[in-house]
């Protein structure tokens, strides 16, 4: 009996001591009502991303006047088995975006940001999840995007800026599958782009109490040889009374985009 | 852009909201709420965790209007056939399909009635106003501030617009026209999809998907120096009854020349499976000489919400100010042609 | 004297546009378009932009003198006309439709679609609401899913 009870006890040691390469996440959210895991809160990402997806070191920012603040941090990158795997075509207008980032940006001029690089913009979004439609709002000019689970609007009339976003549910992770982009958005601020052909898959899978992996499958046949993949983590905000704040950013570039436009002084 | 329309409801929908007609004059919002038929078999759905369930896609779109019309002085509902006629002729007189009136209306018509969406119904009460409280269904008459103030501001939007800063905020896609807080029906788009979780309660109104996250754990509102265009949005129950509390708003305000101390207290009750009734009441002794509050109820719609990308399509701000600037010129030189 | 009446109706007329606009609301028509250059225009479909706050519709006009102008015809919301059943796919390159509208004030070729019609007098966007009679577009809507 108790060499039987030491095999088990040796067996289950072994079970637990194996390596947490394996696919199975070892953390279990707590559950919604609906008993789905609970993703509710505010989060946010850390890092440089939002300056540049692959791996970089600091270099200068395009303003003088700016010095060290308007300077671009270094990054790990979060493109896995990078680099971006552009075609030849691709890889030349990516390169010119790099060139023309202050008028060529849209993030600039506070245009809607799309999917995926709304979620790793230096802001805070917030998930708001019930039943049958999850909620991402996003700080960043208020942008904004429903997920539904129960699958009611399988197609979407016309291209938007913010995509087509429909999810389920694999057990851990929220899958969003989001097509129907516009091709305008941009994935960060070193020209990175794609097209209205982008096809995005997001997986959120809660790796602690306080934070998620985000990891996106990037598929665009227009732009790039190949899908590729990116992950990072997302931080939840434990700021007290943590909520989203206004950033309306309109109003801030409406003298770049309308500034030639103004009546003259003194006219 | 704010004229009634066309709202397709089904009139199944219409006939089952059961706010009591006929005994409305001079309710208050309280009052309204509390002349509701208690008869219905209907029962309220609730959430999982026991709070009032108000969530799904909600349309605001009415002809009623928001002040009770001069001609109809005095009469709180409307009968059913005085319902019908009102608009009839209100959607005949609206009819952006006409082409009488010269270029001038032409212009201010815009475009065919397909691309509008401001209701064909008035509200299923019948009342002749949305506004409730006071009794003679008006506004409130305006402070020397407020007058001054809505002068000024009018003064300004009859042009030419120096710079955008000139234009309303939904001009600039800053904030949507109907969105409020509090929201008010316009041309097209009245929809918000409403999201509950035990935390909060969100808002998302359609234009210009802004999402109004509504904190329900009693926190206190942002510091007074921290001002934003949509305010600063509190909530909680009472009984079946959400009562979300709205400061810190910014200057100019979105709202009818309303004063940045505006205080805007809305109320959300579950009357129905199709109908949320939507109450405000607004608050600003800088602007208004009292208090005043108006009744809406939406209608539960199919949706979906579209994008509402505004300013990232924004060639009318474009068009309005090179259009002032062309005009401007050609004075100019008219004037260095015959300088008088 | 007909002239006389007709100025009158033009008063009336904008007296009730007004009237119909009960909140302080002014939208900036009258200042992005000039009442004085009406225009009707005939082209062919290149492109249609399903954008907010307008959706704006790109054509190529023949001129008499053979120059082909490019103009852009401003409509209103999508958002209503996606509820109405219609997609991107409903006014695809190669349309030709006819508009009736005003020019832009700063005299680019830009007009607001006041009226959009097909040649044969159709109306655009004919949905459930034939030439604007209310009626009941959401069932269009539905059914089209």
């Amino acid at each position: 009996m108790i060499a039987i009870a030491r095999v088990a006890v040796a067996a289950a040691l072994l079970v637990a001591v194996k390596p947490a390469a394996c696919q199975a996440p070892a953390y279990k959210a707590p559950r919604t009502a609906d008993g789905k895991p609970n993703l509710n809160g505010i989060w946010q990402v850390l890092g440089s991303a939002h300056w540049d997806i692959e791996g970089h070191a600091a270099r200068p920012g395009p303003v003088v006047a700016l010095g060290a603040v308007g300077a671009v941090p270094a990054g790990l990158g979060v493109v896995e088995d990078g680099p971006i795997p552009y075609q030849p075509w691709a890889a030349a207008k990516k390169k010119e975006n790099a060139e023309n980032w202050l008028t060529a940006d849209p993030e600039i001029k506070c245009y809607l940001p799309g999917v995926p690089r709304a979620t790793y913009l230096p802001f805070p979004f917030q998930i708001v999840q019930t039943p049958k439609s999850i909620l991402m709002t996003y700080e960043f000019a208020s942008a904004s995007r429903i997920i539904n689970t129960d699958n009611a609007v399988t197609e979407s009339p016309i291209d938007t800026w913010m995509g087509h976003s429909r999810g389920r549910w694999e057990g851990e992770t929220l899958v969003v599958d989001v097509t129907s982009f516009n091709g305008q958005t941009w994935l960060d601020r070193a020209g990175n782009f794609h097209s209205d052909s982008l096809r995005v898959v997001e997986r959120y899978t809660a790796i602690g109490a306080n934070a998620l992996r985000y990891e996106v499958t990037l598929e665009d046949p227009t732009v790039f040889t190949r899908p590729w993949k990116l992950s990072m983590p997302l931080y939840r905000r434990l700021d007290r009374n943590a909520q989203l704040l206004e950033f309306k950013c309109v109003e801030f570039v409406e003298e770049l985009v309308y500034g030639h436009l103004r009546k003259k002084a003194g006219k | 852009m704010k004229r009634s329309g066309m709202c397709h409801f089904p009139l199944a929908v219409i006939a089952i909201v059961c706010l009591t007609p006929g005994s409305a004059h001079g309710q208050t919002t309280k009052a309204a709420a509390n002349s509701r038929p208690a008869a219905k078999k209907w029962t309220a759905p609730r959430t999982p965790w026991g709070a009032p369930d108000l969530q799904g896609i909600w349309d605001f779109a009415t002809i009623t209007p928001m002040e009770r019309p001069t001609d109809l002085a005095g009469k709180a509902v409307l009968t059913d056939q005085e319902a019908a006629e009102f608009e009839k002729t209100t959607l005949e007189r609206r009819n952006p399909d006409r082409r009488d009136g010269g270029a001038a209306a032409d212009v201010g018509r815009a475009y065919n009635y397909v691309w509008w969406d401001y209701g064909t119904r008035v509200i299923g009460t019948r009342r002749s106003s949305l506004i409730v409280d006071p009794p003679d269904g008006k506004i409130p008459p305006l402070t020397p501030e407020g007058r001054k103030r809505g002068e000024a501001r009018a003064a300004l939007l009859r042009g030419p617009a120096a710079g955008p800063e000139d234009r309303n905020l939904w001009e600039r896609c800053i904030l949507g026209g109907n969105a409020g807080p509090p929201m008010t029906p316009g041309a097209y788009n009245n929809n918000v999809q409403l999201f509950q979780t035990p935390e909060s309660v969100v808002l998302l109104n359609e234009m210009i998907n802004d999402a109004r996250i509504v904190p329900l754990d009693g926190r206190p509102h942002l510091a007074s120096n921290v001002r934003q265009w949509r305010g600063d949005s509190r909530g909680r129950w009472e009984g079946n009854t959400l009562v979300v509390d709205t400061t810190n708003f910014r200057d100019p305000t979105n709202f009818r020349g309303a004063s940045s101390s505006l205080h805007v207290v809305e109320r959300f009750t579950r009357v129905d499976a199709g109908t949320l009734l939507y109450e405000f009441t607004i608050d600003d002794p800088k602007t208004w000489t009292r208090p005043w509050s108006a009744a809406i109820p939406m209608k539960k719609t199919e949706g979906p919400i579209y994008e509402y990308a505004c300013h990232e399509g924004n060639y009318g701000m474009v068009n309005l100010l090179a259009g002032a600037r062309a005009e401007e010129k050609a004075a100019e030189e008219a004037a260095k042609k015959d300088p008088r | 004297m007909r002239t006389i009446r007709c100025d009158r109706v033009a008063a009336i007329g904008l007296l009730l546009v007004v009237a119909a606009a009960p909140l302080a609301a002014h939208h900036a028509f009258a200042a992005e378009f000039d009442a004085r250059k009406p225009v009707r225009l005939e082209g062919t479909v290149t492109k249609m932009e399903w954008i907010n706050p307008h959706a704006w519709i790109h054509i190529d006009v023949k001129r008499p003198d053979g120059k082909t102008e490019q103009w852009m015809i401003e409509g209103g919301t999508p958002n209503t006309l996606l509820r109405r059943g219609f997609t991107k796919r409903s006014v695809l390159p190669g349309t030709v439709i006819v508009v009736d509208g005003y020019q832009a004030k700063d005299g680019s070729t830009k007009a607001n679609g006041r009226d959009l019609t097909f040649p044969d007098g159709r109306k655009l966007f004919l949905g459930s609401s034939g030439t604007g009679a209310p009626k009941d577009g959401r069932d269009v809507t539905e059914s089209k899913r």
